[in-house]
């Protein structure tokens, strides 16, 4: 006899609250399995990989609501002659058909591609482009050790080799070992007499605050000595460094202790401005960078 | 108890049990409001949203090819690295080593650790990385690959990511990189485990031991 109106008010509010939790979509999914008639869903993604056989497809799809996040999928493929003319990178659209114990995908559209600009909306571009061997590097301010601007465009004609640091890296074999490796690599090149002189070596400090001009002078001719030929260090300005870390994957962070976390890059540009070499991290030799810069600064236009 | 409510009583309590649920209503609907949108997550603690492991297709440390569908049917204990790191990554790295020598013997665990740098990170720096950490390469796969598809699977499957990308940070602008993840064998990510606590190799196991029973 009691009413159980207020009851059902609670178990109703308790359902919602269960809904709007995250193991919401659980319980969405499992609807979704334990449903007797196919769910079907109409998605956008971008496509990973084409398999050979034509069987799947790896597709980074977009959120389908109340069944699945975003997320990269090896999704199977009704009609493999569906898949015949796509590549890698194609934008799609298709619907995603669920059934108690299979799925597959059908009606893909290709709508655009991601890599060519200007495309359908992108689903996301996250990463800058890389440069790779043989690009352009572009053209970017530093400042020297003697406080003056130097633009790598003042450059053009001499082979170039640059890597980064920090002067209070503490680690040996780190940012220490890239001057290390620049020092012995210039000193191969100063002996070797076959060499021609259009090369210049760039240490770069990514800590412009820290590492003044002065700083820089000062650190330099610890590995340079008195010679300070065909190698110069510098400073990039945080806007230097936006604009040129991203495209040749150097990464750094400030830390909380005023340190950094950073990698490696050493970068080797030819004669003509492009990118001829990356070595990447610390383990490589000073006989390679030489080697590598001999051949730089031969290039012919 | 019934036979001697009067209807006024009955009346009563009838009042009573609406306002009670509209304020147990209420409550839950600010408990919802406060907790949306989902802080984020905290270390331990658990995911944002409903993360689910992508596929993918990685090189281990041995040079080996890797992918989801081998893993599938596995718990994974997951955590982030790059071996220019020179003490966070060792920290956690640590506790995974330790989580390694936790759950020896067992066959439906794999530890994995994701480089965020896989430009410098190929597999022989992997090797040499994984060696300092007494990594068993058959039960802790340390992975590379295209650098793309592994911050994709990262930020889809794992870790948020900063959304105001100006530079080029490490560890690839994702936070909370130093946080151990625990994966249960439907690919769902379940819980993170703060990295650098040398109480998470044994809270690991036992929630690895909560999920196994109930699965």
């Amino acid at each position: 006899m009691t009413d159980m109106r207020p009851l059902l008010i609670l178990l109703a509010a308790l359902l919602v609250a269960g809904c709007n939790d995250h193991a919401a979509p659980t319980t969405a999914t499992e609807k979704a399995m334990t449903n007797a008639t196919p769910r079907t869903f109409e998605v956008r993604g971008v496509i990973r990989e084409v398999p050979a056989g034509g069987q799947t497809l790896v597709v980074r799809h977009e959120e389908i609501p109340s069944y699945m996040p975003k997320m990269t999928m090896e999704l199977n493929v009704r009609n493999t002659n569906e898949v015949l003319n796509l590549q890698p990178d194609d934008e799609i659209t298709f619907r995603l058909v669920a059934t108690d114990d299979t799925h597959w995908i059908e009606n893909i559209r290709r709508v655009g591609r991601t890599n060519s600009a200007p495309a359908a909306a992108p689903v996301e571009a996250h990463l800058v482009r890389e440069l790779k061997v043989g690009d352009d590097f572009p053209d970017a301010e530093l400042l020297d050790e003697h406080g003056k601007t130097v633009h790598f465009s003042e450059l053009r004609g001499q082979a170039v080799a640059f890597s980064f640091f920090f002067t209070r890296c503490p680690l040996p074999d780190f940012c220490p070992l890239m001057n290390k490796n620049l020092s012995a690599a210039r000193r191969a090149l100063l002996a070797d007499k076959s060499t021609a002189t259009n090369w210049t070596f760039i240490s770069i400090s990514f800590d412009s605050e820290f590492d003044t001009s002065a700083m820089l002078a000062g650190y330099a001719r610890s590995y340079r000595g008195d010679d300070p030929s065909h190698w110069f260090f510098a400073s990039a300005s945080p806007s230097t460094l936006a604009s040129i870390a991203p495209q040749i994957d150097f990464m750094f962070a400030r830390g909380e202790d005023g340190g950094f976390s950073h990698n490696l890059r050493t970068v080797v540009l030819d004669a003509q401005g492009r990118i001829q070499h990356v070595f990447n991290g610390n383990k490589w030799q000073a006989e390679e960078l030489a080697k590598e810069m001999k051949t730089a600064t031969q290039t012919k236009p | 108890m019934k036979e001697i409510e009067g209807n006024s009583q009955q009346g009563d309590l009838a009042i009573f049990k609406w306002v009670a649920a509209a304020m147990v209503a209420l409550l839950i609907g600010a408990i919802i409001f406060a907790t949306r949108p989902a802080p984020p997550p905290r270390a331990p603690g658990e995911p944002d949203r409903l993360r689910l492991l992508g596929d993918f297709r990685m090189t281990d440390s041995t040079g080996r090819e890797v992918t989801s569908a081998e893993l599938r049917d596995k718990f994974l204990v997951v955590n982030f690295v790059f071996t220019s790191c020179t003490v966070s990554c060792a920290q956690v790295n640590q506790q995974m080593a330790e989580v390694q020598k936790l759950v020896a013997g067992r066959d439906n665990v794999r530890l994995v650790s994701l480089t965020v740098d896989p430009g410098t990170d190929t597999p022989p720096v992997l090797a040499q990385f994984g060696a300092r950490f007494g990594a068993d390469t058959n039960r802790w796969l340390m992975l590379t690959g295209d650098k793309q598809r592994i911050y994709e699977l990262i930020e889809d499957s794992f870790l948020r990511r900063d959304a105001n990308l100006t530079v080029s940070p490490m560890p690839g602008g994702f936070i909370g990189t130093d946080r151990i993840v625990v994966v249960d064998r439907t690919g769902r990510i379940r819980r993170y485990f703060d990295g650098f606590s040398q109480a998470t190799p044994a809270a690991i196991l036992n929630f690895l031991n909560e999920l196994n029973s109930n699965s």
